[in-house]
């Protein structure tokens, strides 16, 4: 857990691990063929699966983060070059998450409203759910007098955006399958 | 929001195994409330999505910050020697 998860910790965070890194995982991409940008996407997805390990507690922070990162954008990219050249075989024994991004049109026109409508909300819940941050913080943090009162409004919140979803999934119909 | 809860400590596996089987039995009895888990998930799916998005876009904000100060010359440069053929 990084202690005290804000946003200026987070940089704090991802400006160190770009540095101690990004060379060695440029450096890989970079002999295997790769290009800048190819670099810089495949780094940026291993530092959000990174980040959801380390909140979610799966590993504990700081053991050896550059060694793990680089193991991270090693796969994703043999799952790249896999994907992107078919009729090449290749063996990457599969070992870890993929950062999956098929969304629906209907799901984005959903975020796209949660975003502008209701974004207080989808900020409390990011911080509880995604962030993992504990309540006391997360009550400090959006300036909740209590913890009970936090759960309350996150509760609250909850059920604000279900309501959405189930309101939006009647208008946007291929959403809900 | 009692409910809410009930469904959340389902769906995130936080309640006893005993009382995860009562709320399955209700959810097979009742049409509705099976229909209310099944946006909650869907709610706590958009969450996670918001949350990587902005993860993103805080991580992008940083390779700027990076890629774009003089005072990180001697890094960048090293970088972008390694993509020089």
């Amino acid at each position: 857990m990084i202690s005290e998860n804000t946003k200026a910790t987070r940089e704090q965070l991802f400006i160190t691990l770009y540095k101690k890194a990004f060379p060695a995982t440029a450096k890989y991409i970079s002999k295997m063929g790769g290009s800048f940008d190819e670099a810089k996407d495949v780094f940026q997805d291993a530092l959000v699966i990174y980040y959801e390990k380390i909140v979610s507690e799966q590993i504990a922070a700081h053991t050896n983060e550059k060694a793990y990162l680089l193991g991270i954008a090693k796969h994703l990219w043999l799952q790249k070059y896999r994907e992107d050249r078919p009729n090449v075989p290749f063996d990457s024994a599969g070992m870890e998450p993929v950062i999956e991004e098929t969304t629906s049109p209907a799901a984005e026109k959903l975020m796209h409203y949660l975003e502008t409508a209701g974004q207080k909300c989808m900020e409390i819940l990011k911080a509880f759910y995604y962030d993992s941050l504990p309540v006391k913080q997360l009550a400090d943090l959006f300036g909740y007098a209590s913890t009970r009162s936090a759960t309350v409004q996150k509760y609250k919140c909850l059920e604000k955006v279900r309501d959405t979803v189930k309101q939006k999934s009647l208008t946007y119909e291929d959403f809900l399958e | 929001m009692n409910e809410i809860k009930q469904i959340e400590d389902h769906l995130l596996r936080l309640a006893p195994p005993e009382d995860s089987l009562v709320f399955e039995a209700k959810m097979i009895l009742d049409n509705d409330l099976h229909h209310r888990v099944l946006l909650q998930q869907q709610t706590y799916a958009l969450v996670q999505q918001y949350g990587r998005k902005t993860l993103k876009a805080e991580i992008e904000a940083v390779h700027q910050q990076l890629f774009n100060n003089p005072a990180q010359h001697s890094f960048v440069n090293k970088i972008r020697s390694l993509f020089k053929k």
